[in-house]
């Protein structure tokens, strides 16, 4: 794999997210997600972005009062694995069909029709973002008008992923294309959660270029990444680690003020 | 040239081969098993069109964004851009525009009320045929001189259409015009009480340097959605404090630089007299009119140690919040407990009032816009003149009084007011029940005639075009309202306008207006204290219930749309299970675990059964149940989903609103 021209990522400020569920349900209107009668079965639901509500009040120490609540949303964390010369996201390996690949762009893309069902990269994903269409996806009459062509409608039995949008991605370099722009580095896009957040809490954007908004947001001193606790090592062991295992190595940073939602990241 | 045999198998082979090989290269057979999967699986492929992006306003609230939503040929997709803030409800517009159960024609009831069986009539004609009906049936009350029969509700967010029902309903004769209950509903009657003028209360949110909440969920559907997520912001670069009182730590009380725990729920107004009553011992005295009396009230009744004893509220924070108001250049105390169904009484805005005009007033008054008085015919101002009034949509519901014609104004009062089944049964005994809506909720499943009303994107926009053409038959509320007017002798007068439209633009825009010195209703507070430590401490009834909602249900109104119902947490509602929330502690104390299965019993009766949550995020001895679950009639997605709480909700009245006070409601387990 030559170098990522574009290395696509987010970094999503905990701080500003009310929790409103803009993102999620921007989300859902934007990739075609079926709708079932009754969709609260959370493990069965298919849907890319989860609106997590975490609280730390497991804490023992903590009782009311100094107890705190926050919204985490967590779509694909987009890893690319320990080289971003030859990414290697859990998923993309253990797929017999090629239905994930990572592109150039950093994505790591999922081929609705492609998938035939196996759930490897359902099972080997560390964050769960993976869903499985157990049932053909209903839309009941008048609902198939608000669907879009742009992502085409999953069959049952197959796993769908965030995919940052990359319809969007396409559909931009096209236009691009057609103004005559062929170098991709030209094309900007915005994923749909990004851009209906009211706050301005989830920021989207190229993490290979240094001077923009996301480089320098994953560089905070807030940023985290969700469950990925190499982080917090220092230089050397990271890097020691590293020539000895496979680390996800996710795109998505979030940023929190809070020390105990950077605390739930790890193992106690 | 001679061709062999041989040469012929060659050249027919190479023919076979590079024809196989050119169709595998074309990419037909990847394309063949596309439509092989699609055909066995029947799977649906959306239809494809040109693209284009329109312009159009989202009604959800005044605040009224401007959102950039994507067309693929004629049909809207995807809601892209929204400046003005946006919210997780404009994301919701499209499912609202398509969705499959939308009211497409003028209906009439077929089956008994209730029931929600209706026949559509289908044709030109029909909406003629119902405006005729309605018009005809309101000509004869008239005629028999009863027109104080006639009453209508409106929803929170009519806006001019629910002007012109006003209009209407009074033309007619009948004041009998009532309003769910909002953030603004609640403040403007206790806006009458202490300033003596129309409109609701309104915070100076953007020149405040300290905010102190009164369990109002600011980032939750409190006031419009997009307005706060934008204070939000500005607070957090301006260093604005905000404090947050509540009784459960909520997403605006972890959000807020500090969370003010409120141990015993409900107990809000006591907590804001206390607070009154340090800073005038630290010398701030209140502008209000009589600052004496309420003054003295303050000093006699809410010394800190018994405040601190009704709410729980330990004296050295009532200490450290009446320091920081000292302290601050220009705090603002603000009243209306909830998210995007706020109840508060008027003695508690009041007291919360009183708190402000001690700071310096961060209030002002929002004038809505309006039509201006009716032309009443000579009948008309007599019967206005005579009739009883009652103060608000509850104390009407609660009324003997019966009716014979009520109009639903894109309202769902039965399921909304704790109040539900006895305005079911007024709506039973009414002879036309006319409900404008576009999905059947559990108030228009009592009308005898439903009237098909449009979604946001129908409407006309900035350059006074529809993204959408208006779906079926559908029509504007204020459109049907208008024509109904117009069929009726002696109310035409009233209603110079062509169009819904000419009405928007006669109303204004509303406006701004200082308050000035308040008037606090003093006999209100009269023996509150004794009332509200005597609730706190009923034995017989151990807990409290309060309410939370999730922002993108809301008050209910979400749940018919999918997508919503996707994005909830699992311990709010989660396969047919309605979660309620306790804390640990009074869980032990009555014997119950994570996932006990349980009835809420209060005075009025039981609701059940829901599951426990145990969570430290709700104060002990304190039950949070979510808002918007238990419709009956909700489309197939929204009923018969968890329960409604507010049919066990606490129904005392407040004598200045007219709407029950139910947020703090005293409950057992049963």
């Amino acid at each position: 794999m030559a170098t990522m021209k574009r290395k696509w990522g987010m970094a999503i400020d905990l701080d500003k997210c009310t929790g409103c569920g803009a993102c999620s349900i921007a989300c859902m209107q934007e990739n075609n997600l079926p709708m079932f009668t009754d969709d609260s079965d959370s493990p069965k639901r298919v849907t890319f972005l989860d609106l997590m509500r975490v609280t730390n009040d497991r804490d023992t120490d903590k009782k009311f009062g100094d107890v705190e609540t926050a919204f985490i949303p967590k779509m694909c964390q987009q890893c690319e694995g320990n080289d971003p010369k030859n990414p290697k996201p859990p998923c993309v390996s253990v797929c017999p069909v090629v239905a994930t690949d990572v592109g150039d762009d950093g994505v790591v893309s999922q081929i609705w029709s492609r998938c035939i069902g196996c759930r490897y990269c359902q099972a080997s994903c560390p964050y769960e973002a993976r869903v499985f269409n157990w049932w053909k996806p209903d839309y009941e009459g008048s609902f198939k008008e608000g669907l879009s062509p742009d992502v085409s409608v999953p069959s049952r039995g197959t796993v769908i992923k965030c995919t940052f949008c990359s319809h969007i991605w396409k559909r931009e370099r096209d236009r691009m294309l057609a103004k005559g722009v062929k170098d991709i580095n030209a094309v900007l896009y915005t994923p749909s959660c990004a851009s209906a957040c009211p706050t301005g809490a989830i920021i989207f954007g190229d993490l290979n270029d240094q001077a923009s908004e996301v480089s320098r947001l994953a560089k905070d001193k807030r940023a985290f990444r969700l469950v990925h606790t190499i982080d917090d090592k220092p230089e050397e062991e990271k890097k020691r680690l590293m020539a000895i295992k496979h680390y996800p190595n996710p795109k998505v940073y979030y940023l929190s003020s809070k020390q105990w939602i950077k605390d739930m990241q790890k193992f106690k | 040239m001679k061709i062999d045999r041989k040469d012929f198998l060659k050249v027919a082979g190479g023919a076979v081969v590079g024809g196989a090989a050119g169709f595998v290269f074309s990419g037909a057979p990847f394309n063949a098993f596309q439509w092989i999967v699609e055909w066995t699986q029947d799977q649906y492929v959306p239809g494809s069109g040109a693209e284009r992006y329109l312009q159009s306003i989202c009604q959800a609230c005044p605040n009224a964004c401007t959102v950039s939503v994507r067309m693929i040929g004629e049909r809207a997709v995807k809601i892209e851009t929204s400046v003005g803030g946006g919210c997780p409800i404009g994301q919701n517009l499209i499912q609202q525009l398509y969705h499959p159960d939308r009211v497409a024609f003028p209906m009439e009831r077929a089956g008994a009320k209730g029931k929600a069986k209706f026949t559509a009539q289908i044709g030109d004609a029909a909406w003629n045929t119902a405006v005729e009906k309605i018009a005809k049936k309101i000509g004869e009350l008239r005629a028999a001189n009863k027109p104080l029969s006639i009453a209508a509700i409106n929803g929170a967010h009519a806006g001019v259409s629910g002007l012109l029902l006003d209009r209407l309903v009074k033309a007619c004769g009948s004041p009998h015009v009532y309003t769910e209950p909002c953030v603004h509903g609640a403040s403007s009657a206790a806006v009458r009480a202490l300033y003596n003028k129309e409109g609701s209360l309104g915070y100076d949110f953007a020149g405040a340097d300290y905010i102190l909440s009164f369990s109002a969920r600011l980032f939750e559907g409190w006031g419009m959605m997009a307005d706060m997520h934008k204070n939000l912001l500005a607070w957090k670069k301006s260093g604005t404090r905000l404090v947050q009182i509540d009784a459960q730590c909520t997403r605006t009380a972890s959000l807020a630089t500090e969370w003010v725990p409120l141990p015993k729920a409900g107990t809000e107004a006591v907590l804001a007299m206390g607070i009154a009553h340090l800073l005038f011992k630290a010398g701030k005295r209140s502008n209000a009119a009589n600052a004496a009396a309420w003054t003295q009230i303050v000093m006699n009744d809410y010394t800190p140690d018994r405040v601190a004893k009704v709410t729980g509220v330990p004296e050295a924070t009532l200490k450290k919040i009446a320091d920081a108001l000292m302290r601050a250049r220009r705090p603002i105390a603000v009243a209306g407990r909830g998210a995007k169904s706020v109840s508060s009484s008027t003695l508690e805005i009041a007291a919360i009032e009183g708190l402000n005009s001690m700071l310096g007033g961060g209030t002002f008054i929002e004038t809505p816009p309006t039509l201006g008085a009716p032309r009443y015919d000579a009948a008309a101002a007599a019967s206005i003149k005579n009739a009883k009034t009652f103060a608000g949509l509850d104390e009407f519901i609660k009324s003997k009084d019966a009716f014979d014609v009520v109009f639903i104004n894109d309202a769902d009062p039965v399921y909304r007011s704790v109040f539900g089944k006895e305005l079911a049964k007024k709506l039973e005994q009414a002879s036309l029940v006319v409900a404008f809506t576009t999905l059947i909720n559990d108030t228009a499943a009592y009308a005898d005639i439903v009237l098909p009303t449009v979604t946001s994107l129908e409407l006309p926009s900035v350059d006074k075009k529809t993204v959408v053409a208006p779906r079926y038959k559908a029509m504007h509320a204020g459109d049907a309202i208008i024509a109904i007017a117009k069929k009726i002798a002696g109310v035409a007068d009233s209603f110079p306008y062509a169009r819904y439209s000419d009405a928007v633009a006669a109303a204004g825009k509303g406006g701004r207006a200082a308050g000035g010195a308040p008037t606090i209703p003093i006999a209100l507070f009269e023996k509150y204290y004794n009332t509200i430590s005597k609730k706190v401490d009923d034995t017989a009834f151990p807990l409290s219930l309060i309410p939370f909602e999730v922002p993108s249900i809301g008050d209910g109104a979400g749940l018919a749309l999918p997508y919503t119902l996707k994005s909830i947490d699992e311990k709010v509602y989660s396969r047919n299970k309605l979660w309620v929330h306790m804390n640990p502690e009074t869980a032990k104390k009555f014997g119950k675990c994570e996932g006990s299965r349980v009835d809420l019993e209060s005075q009025r009766g039981e609701v059940g059964s829901v599951r426990v949550h145990l969570t430290k995020t709700v104060a002990p001895d304190t039950v949070a149940v979510p808002l918007g679950f238990g419709h009956r009639h909700y489309t197939a997605y929204g009923e018969d989903k968890g329960v409604n709480p507010k049919e066990i909700m606490c129904d005392d009245i407040d004598p200045v609103s007219g709407n029950a006070d139910w947020w703090f409601t005293r409950i057992k387990l049963s």
